[in-house]
């Protein structure tokens, strides 16, 4: 059965007929053609499809687009500010916060979204905040840095 | 040597401005016109006799194109031993083998049709652990062992499914042991774990109907390697043939071989030419791609009062899996150095690979080194504890310096042991005893490691430059996450003197990518770093040559630096690279350099007795050191702030070293403290999710102190020797020392849980009452 929806997706007003059950993951990969989020369970444990939805940090996996009509959502490719990174990804390059890259789209939403809250986090807030977005790669440290200096930048730029 | 440019300096990655905007293009991601979706139906049985299969529904399903089983697909593959079909032929060999596969329009509709496949199975006894699997009269879970065709290293066993036995002999342990104070003998186990790398497996296939040529797109970690595989399995010449490489989400050892791509071209083959996409969901990747190597480990030693080790035997058993995979050569490379890095008179090892009915187990991160370091290393300190010896002591008086001669009669070179063994120590405070807080026993530990790498194997590089002066370098390793595609930028762009943006790696594809052996074994940095540094090199001759009559000049005169060819003290006569490029062979010409670099070995590994005068390009060397604090009460461990001390030979890029140690050491706080892929008594995989198997999250981590150090490696490219697999190898072993120093107890298996430290700790009080 097929729904009609109206989201805002990375700041465009985007009209869409999409089956109810489609999972927002694989609206934004497969139908939109948006696949920075990337699919790394599908079963809402490693946090590597994090989008923003209305502000908050979602798993997409576990989002369905029937019920998606008048969402704000906010994907890694709207993650930019204008045509220059945002803090975040600049500070996850400086950083080393990047290996395969895999679970980084999903570790920046949520870095963002947490930075949204709060601008002057702890080691262990920050840490606390990305439990839920696994990596294989880092060992999380230059993660956590990443986003202490971005934070950082941030405040400077109020 | 002249002043190095970019080498060395801890420049940020090249690949990481498209990971940040999710512009990178992974093989879980990529559409491909028309393609149609492919999914699988799996054995629901341990060991077992195929009696029939009817797709006769699944085939009228609507939306399906194509249902394919072994009858379809009567093709056999496998590296070291080919003995892994396509698609099951005749019998299943473990829960999650690959029985049958639908394409169809979409993957629901694949999903659904593969469920309408009926098959009905005869059940065999399952072997689910490698010493049961080798007992004699056990069933062989190979009936044809003895006519598949084997690389001609391999040793088969006498026992049944023994696959491959490895064996090490010097001196004479028995004398040994007669010739020692102490003789102590244990038994130590390691699970079976995966490698959970963040994108799970897939692969994209398509055979053109007109020519019969074979297209395959996957992240495979050793694109020629597969297509050796690939070739060999379906008889087509390697030109018939062509693996495309998109980006790749973490492999760790898991994404070699051949895994999602059999089932992809086994569709292909049914859908007139419409390519297909098989994606492997994450329970899919843990039960149906590859897992860790299980090893029991039996190790007996012999020590003089003095503290020097007469002799060392080890009996290890690895858990293979249905299928041989990479267990052979993880049982030769893994067995080899396994009673440490150590100066030992007489040393025998026996290295068993064995087939059981489990998800098949082969290469990963570490290549067996994990495993024999949690055995030997805590062997070795237990050793040190009945001398009365301080663990760090006992290792400085007997580990491998250079110009010792190997338990394996290799002259060593290059050993930064010692060095990693004093830094990883400072680290954390050796010998300064922290107090006990309430509840918590706190302990320190360390372990040690020497891994060689694959060999011998042989890398080719391009490098072309065109008349703007941009690089593209040409090399088949690949980028795993590990930044290759930093360091050899940097190598090209050290050679040439060109700004590191101007650098970029061309995209990989067997038909125009030189040959690389593998993306595996820590072995690009050293291989592929020569062959790269050689065609840069190649080409910078060649540019040197055009440029010389430009400026009037001799090559000798001649200078590079900044992009430019300059005159040696004429600094006002220079041209850019792209300058010299374009005058002479116009706005679209280009300069191409090409090279090779292959370490050999003197001759093979000897198979009666291991020996070899050159087992491995090179070694790497690392010790780790942890704190740790246990509960007594709950048996829980926590690491409280942990070290690693690598000999990387020469850090090209010093902030990638630190981001691979960190990496690897989380991955081995994690195997220490709680992976486990659990199967159960049925052969069935019982937490094949990320709900059920524990990754270490940012929460679980510890203090971590990556060190480097820099023992130069004089055939490496500036020194350097490779880094990628050690940052796990020795890290369980540590912790494991460093809770037995807290509770006074020691934990032979792994994983370090708390029910195992609580039950060591009650079995101590029980034997202490008693």
């Amino acid at each position: 059965m097929k729904k009609k929806i109206g989201i805002t997706l990375n700041g465009k007003r985007t009209a869409l007929e999409v089956p109810a059950h489609r999972l927002l993951l694989d609206l934004l990969r497969d139908e939109i053609g948006l696949t920075g989020t990337k699919e790394g369970c599908g079963t809402g444990d490693c946090g590597a499809c994090t989008v923003l939805l209305n502000g908050k940090p979602v798993n997409s996996c576990l989002i369905f687009s029937g019920e998606l009509d008048g969402a704000d959502i906010v994907t890694i490719e709207g993650l930019k500010i204008g045509p220059e990174l945002h803090p975040v990804q600049q500070a996850f390059i400086q950083d080393g916060g990047v290996q395969c890259g895999y679970c980084t789209s999903g570790m920046l939403m949520m870095s963002k979204a947490l930075l949204d809250e709060n601008p002057d986090p702890s080691d262990e807030e920050i840490r606390f905040a990305i439990s839920g977005n696994l990596c294989r790669c880092t060992g999380y440290a230059k993660i956590v840095k990443a986003v202490q200096d971005a934070a950082a930048e941030l405040r400077a730029r109020r | 040597m002249e002043e190095l440019t970019i080498v060395g300096k801890p420049v940020t990655r090249v690949d990481a401005q498209e990971k940040v905007t999710g512009e990178a293009v992974y093989g879980y991601d990529l559409v491909l016109p028309d393609m149609l979706y492919g999914k699988v139906l799996f054995s629901p049985k341990a060991h077992a006799r195929i009696k029939r299969i009817n797709s006769d529904i699944a085939k009228k399903y609507p939306g399906v194109v194509a249902v394919v089983t072994g009858k379809d697909a009567p093709w056999i593959h496998g590296e070291a031993i080919r003995d892994k079909p396509f698609l099951a032929q005749d019998k299943v060999r473990y829960i999650g083998e690959p029985v049958a596969a639908v394409a169809a329009v979409d993957e629901d509709t694949a999903q659904a049709a593969a469920r309408l496949i009926e098959v009905e199975y005869e059940d065999l006894p399952a072997y689910l652990s490698p010493e049961d699997a080798c007992k004699p009269g056990a069933t062989p879970i190979h009936e044809d062992f003895a006519s598949y065709r084997k690389m001609n290293f391999i040793l088969p066993g006498a026992m049944p499914n023994v696959c491959e036995h490895f064996k090490l002999r010097t001196g004479d342990v028995e004398q040994g042991f007669r010739e020692s104070d102490i003789v102590l003998e244990e038994r130590y186990f390691v699970p079976t774990i995966q490698h959970a790398a963040m994108e799970p497996h897939s692969a994209h296939a398509q055979v053109d109907p007109a020519t019969g040529r074979v297209t395959i797109w996957v992240a495979n970690d050793a694109p020629f390697r597969a297509l050796h595989e690939m070739s060999e399995a379906l008889g087509l010449p390697q030109e018939k043939i062509r693996f495309i490489n998109p980006l790749q989400g973490g492999g760790f050892g898991s994404k070699g071989g051949l895994k999602v791509e059999p089932v992809a071209v086994a569709l292909a083959y049914h859908t007139n030419g419409r390519p297909v996409r098989v994606k492997f969901n994450r329970e899919e990747t843990f039960i149906s791609t590859l897992t860790r190597n299980e090893a029991v480990l039996y190790i007996k030693s012999g020590v003089k009062k003095d503290g020097t080790i007469r002799a060392r035997e080890m009996t290890i058993y690895w858990g293979g899996g249905a299928y041989a995979e990479k267990s052979p050569t993880v049982c030769i490379r893994g067995s080899l150095p396994g009673p440490g890095p150590y100066r030992i008179p007489h040393v025998k090892v026996d290295g068993y690979a064995v087939y059981t009915n489990k998800p098949v187990a082969g290469s990963f991160r570490g290549y067996g080194i994990p495993k024999v370091a949690w055995a030997c290393e805590q062997h070795t300190d237990e050793l040190a504890k009945r001398l009365g010896m301080d663990p760090l002591a006992f290792r400085m008086k007997n580990v491998f310096v250079d110009g010792d001669v190997s338990y394996w009669g290799e002259r060593l070179h290059s050993v930064g042991l010692k060095e990693t063994l004093t830094k990883a120590a400072e680290a954390i405070e050796w010998g300064k005893k922290s107090p006990n807080l309430r509840g918590l026993k706190i302990g320190k530990g360390l372990a040690c490691i020497q891994k060689p790498t694959r060999s011998p194997t042989m890398s080719k590089a391009g490098v072309i430059v065109n008349a703007k002066g941009e690089v593209a370098v040409l090399a088949g390793t690949v980028e795993i996450g590990q930044g290759c595609s930093t360091i050899l930028s940097q190598v090209a762009a050290e050679e040439l003197k060109v700004p590191l943006e101007k650098v970029r790696m061309a995209d990989l594809d067997t038909d125009v990518i030189p040959y690389d052996a593998s993306t595996t074994s820590s072995r690009s940095t050293y291989h592929m770093g020569n062959a790269v540094r050689r065609a840069a090199i190649d080409a910078r001759e060649k540019i040197a040559g055009i440029a010389a009559p430009m400026l009037e000049a001799k090559r000798e005169e001649i200078a590079f630096a900044d992009g430019k060819v300059w005159l040696k003290n004429h600094p006002e006569m220079s041209l850019t690279i792209g300058e010299v490029i374009r005058r002479k062979l116009g706005s679209e010409g280009k300069v191409r350099g090409d090279a090779s670099y292959t370490y050999e070995l003197a001759k093979d590994l000897d198979l009666e007795t291991g020996h070899s005068d050159n087992a491995s390009a090179f070694y790497m060397y690392a010790t780790q050191a942890a704190e740790v604090a246990v509960d007594e009460e709950t048996g829980r461990a926590r690491v409280l702030r942990m070290s690693a001390a690598h000999d990387v030979g020469k850090a090209i890029n010093p902030l990638n070293c630190m981001a691979q140690i960190e990496g690897g050491l989380a991955m081995g706080i994690g195997s220490a403290l709680h992976e486990h892929l659990v199967v159960d008594d049925k052969g069935k995989v019982r937490n094949p999710s990320f709900l059920d198997y524990h990754l270490v999250t940012a929460l679980d981590l510890p203090e971590m102190i990556p060190i480097i150090v820099e023992c130069a490696e004089p055939e490496g490219p500036y020194g350097a020797k490779g880094l990628g697999e050690p940052g796990l190898a020795p890290t369980p072993a540590a912790i494991g020392n460093a809770v037995a120093d807290a509770i006074g107890v020691r934990v032979y298996d792994l994983p370090l849980s708390p029910e195992r430290i609580y039950w060591a700790i009650q079995q101590k009080k029980k034997s202490q009452a008693a």
